[in-house]
């Protein structure tokens, strides 16, 4: 038996399904590469495979994790890396696999993120000015629990904006607390002005997680 | 495959505007496809679109689709792509948005296509077809249709009556289309609109209503389905669908005779596949899909002549490979659950039909009590944790002491529940008989709607404790019971009740039968009206190969409570089996 870390980028189609879809995707993609995953013990195993910060729906994730146990010795890494690519639907591309010791802490600390906006540099730059200046950023959340006000200043940093051929790209990086994190989308929506019953149509584009004890993989720091 | 694609299914221009109604739905990921397997042929001339009117999840599960996108995209130079019906949510989107609805491959319009393909399974979904021609922005009406449109043809087990939808379909393929997808194909690639429907219209099987009014498209049936394959790369869907599990094709059609059942009837005569060609199919299935459970899948798996080598077989391909048998026969079932072994987990299904032994003979399903009881103690001895029993009410003949017998059956089966395995479920389905084309049953009444629910009422009072009841809504039979047997005058009714709002009518949460009774009203019919014995148009139109001489005689059987025997041991010269077209049976070559 052997722990692995695998990472991934979801795009294109595949952005649009849930986390929990995103898991089955890859336990498939590990039968169909032929790589056996190694079972739970119970009266109902299940493949010890699970993944990390769930990435929402919409969003695409340039480096994501998983954590997966498989049968057997791994001692060339970069071809299981090719079977699986060679097994996986469009949009989930596996693009390392990582050996580990023991099973992987995947307890996120914080997550960077950018955002294609419509704005142009003005605006787009006055925005990052405005949150930077607020004190305090109230949104408000609605969920089955109810309704509350989260405080986006207390939990988020934006990074800036930069310029691209497709547009104004805005970086922020969510940090991931006892208590709890802000949600991309509703980072999103006060940088570009939008209200609760509009969800944001700009492309939302996590670029790693920072885990207990897996960092994020050098190179993966834009969304282009 | 790049994830840095944007929106790669989209085509230039409208992109943009589906990425931002992607956005505002529920499960977007029901628009998009990326499925494991899904096919790509840019090249691939002409384009057709494969269609089941109803939401993604329900409508990836279904095998018929799956067979035609192989068939077509690995077998002919076409280019076969889908789409489903949106969900109300994506579709009140769509129309505000001025978005037309799209195929989820390569995101082409689907008005662009040259032949739009539906697949029909009951009367609940034609508003569906309406909804989708509409959000393609191809006209409702055949007549209607210009050069630029698509032809769009039906099929499906809905089509034994194809009338109430004749004048939304330029044409419809009555029976088993795999031996004809080739005509089909040539027939569609001619240039013009009037060619491709002439050349339809020369295709065995093919009915179209507006030229052929008077002509009988006989059913298809796919003779060589014996020797072919069945699909061993079908689409696995990332979204979860209702079937997560390999469904592999072992049989087709069904001898039982059940006087009630339309794909009895419809599907014959009984072919099954061998047993090596299955196995090798469902090693590459598996191979394919990722998946670790296989469903032997045919209208009755129990009664395949070589189940419990194949079941062997298949078992032995792989370590804790779960095999299921989606459709057991209750006097055949306790053998194949045997068969199983004592490693199963979940649930079997079975089907008395009737509570008791007069109405089970009456609809010829030579089912007694000692033989459900020994079925379902051999599905707990199995291992399974939970049993699910299927009735009807309604039926010809029935009176309130048949409804009472289904509450005593639950009770009987609930006891040797606790008896044998003290947690094990045991449920029930009870659904309302509709009489449906190409049955025994045809001309018989609709029990109606105030019956229904009094025998609904009667049900539930007598219903033991620690049984789950589950009642069909009978308001939808209503609409169900007139569509299946009615004429072309219940297009305008269809319509009516589309443009009035109704879509995803096997729906509960989307149903509304009062919307129905206006939309009848408005075009001068009553929904409640009780049909009349000799008014069958569809028989002019559509051959189903089963001779009407039979139909009559099974009918006066059911009166007297006559059992008939299954085909595969005595012939009940039903008509179908005829030069080229015959029983085949796996067991068949073993004897050989």
């Amino acid at each position: 038996m052997t722990w692995i870390v695998l990472r991934f980028a979801r795009g294109g189609r595949a952005r649009y399904i849930s986390h929990l879809d995103t898991a089955r995707a890859l336990q498939r993609t590990f039968a169909r590469a032929g790589i056996p995953l190694a079972m739970s013990a119970g009266m109902r195993p299940k493949p010890r495979i699970s993944l990390g910060l769930p990435l929402p729906v919409g969003v695409e994730g340039r480096d994501e994790v998983a954590a997966a146990e498989v049968t057997g010795d791994v001692t060339h890494p970069g071809e299981l890396v090719e079977r699986l690519r060679e097994a996986a639907a469009e949009g989930l591309l596996p693009t390392a696999v990582e050996l580990w010791p023991q099973r992987p802490r995947l307890d996120p600390v914080a997550a960077r993120y950018e955002c294609l906006t419509a704005l142009d540099g003005t605006a787009a730059e006055a925005a990052v000015r405005a949150f930077g200046a607020a004190e305090e950023i109230f949104v408000e959340r609605v969920s089955p629990k109810g309704r509350r006000m989260v405080d986006l200043k207390r939990l988020v940093t934006v990074d800036g904006a930069r310029r691209a051929p497709e547009g104004w790209w805005m970086g922020f990086t969510v940090r991931h607390r006892a208590d709890g994190a802000a949600r991309p989308e509703e980072v999103v929506r006060w940088l570009l002005g939008g209200d609760a019953a509009s969800p944001p149509a700009a492309r939302i584009v996590r670029l790693g997680v920072e885990y207990t004890g897996v960092p994020v993989r050098p190179g993966s720091r834009e969304s282009e | 495959m790049s994830p840095n694609e944007s929106a790669p299914w989209t085509s230039a221009g409208s992109g943009d505007l589906r990425t931002n109604l992607l956005g505002r739905v529920r499960r977007p990921g029901r628009y998009v496809g990326g499925e494991f397997n899904v096919r790509h042929k840019p090249a691939g001339e002409p384009l057709v679109v494969l269609s089941y009117p109803d939401v993604y999840e329900i409508g990836i599960s279904n095998p018929a689709l799956q067979i035609l996108y192989s068939g077509i995209n690995d077998d002919t130079p076409a280019c076969a792509q889908r789409a489903y019906c949106p969900w109300p949510d994506m579709a009140d989107l769509m129309r505000a948005e001025g978005v037309e609805l799209w195929t989820l491959e390569d995101g082409r319009p689907v008005k662009d296509a040259a032949v739009w393909g539906f697949t029909l399974p009951h009367e609940l979904s034609f508003t569906n077809v309406l909804e989708m021609l509409d959000l393609a922005g191809v006209p409702l009406h055949a007549a209607e249709r210009g050069a630029e449109h698509p032809i769009v043809l039906g099929g499906g087990p809905a089509t034994a009556n194809p009338l109430p939808l004749a004048t939304f379909f330029d044409a419809f393929f009555v029976g088993e289309v795999e031996g004809r997808l080739a005509e089909i194909v040539a027939a569609v690639s001619a240039a013009s609109r009037w060619e491709r429907l002439r050349r339809l219209t020369g295709v065995p099987g093919v009915w179209v209503p507006a030229s052929s009014p008077r002509g009988r498209a006989r059913r298809q049936v796919f003779t060589d389905f014996s020797s072919s394959p069945p699909v061993t790369r079908p689409l696995v869907p990332l979204l979860e669908a209702v079937h997560d599990r390999v469904a592999l094709e072992i049989a087709r059609g069904c001898g039982a005779g059940c006087r009630f059942c339309q794909a009895g009837m419809w599907y014959r005569p009984v072919r099954e596949r061998p047993v090596g060609l299955l196995v090798e199919a469902v090693q590459e299935a598996l191979r394919q899909t990722g998946c670790d459970e296989v469903s032997l899948l045919s209208l009755s798996s129990c009664d395949y002549s070589a189940i419990e080598e194949l079941v062997w077989r298949v078992r032995a391909l792989r370590p804790g490979l779960r095999v299921s048998l989606p459709s057991l026969r209750v006097d055949s079932a306790a053998v194949s659950l045997a068969t199983l072994g004592d490693r199963q987990r979940g649930s079997v299904t079975l089907a008395p039909e009737a509570g008791t032994q007069r109405l089970r003979d009456a609809i010829n399903k030579r089912v007694t009590e000692p033989l459900l009881l020994d079925a379902a103690a051999a599905t707990f001895h199995a291992g399974f944790t939970g049993l699910k029993l299927y009735f009807m009410i309604g039926l010809p003949g029935e009176c309130d002491e048949d409804v009472l017998a289904i509450a005593q059956a639950a009770s009987a089966v609930r006891d040797l529940a606790r008896a044998t395995r003290g947690r094990a479920r045991v449920s029930a389905a009870v659904s309302a008989f509709v009489p449906k084309a190409g049955t025994a049953f045809q001309r018989e009444r609709f029990a109606g709607l105030e019956v229904l629910q009094a025998r609904q009422r009667l049900l539930r009072g007598a219903w033991p404790r620690g049984v789950k009841l589950a009642l069909h809504d009978a308001r939808a039979a209503v609409v169900e019971a007139r569509l299946a047997v009615g004429g072309r005058e219940w297009s305008a009714v269809v319509e009516a009740a589309w443009r009035a709002g109704a879509r995803f009518d096997s729906w509960r949460e989307h149903f509304d039968l009062a919307r129905w009774e206006r939309a009848a009203a408005s075009v001068g019919m009553n929904i409640h009206r009780a049909f009349e014995g000799d008014e069958l148009e569809c028989e002019s139109v559509i051959d189903s190969l089963v001779s009407a001489s039979y139909l009559r005689a099974e009918r006066e059987h059911a009166v007297a409570g006559v059992l008939t025997d299954d085909c595969r041991h005595t012939c009940g010269s039903c008509g179908v089996c005829r030069a080229g077209v015959a029983m085949d049976l796996a067991g068949a070559e073993a004897l050989r």
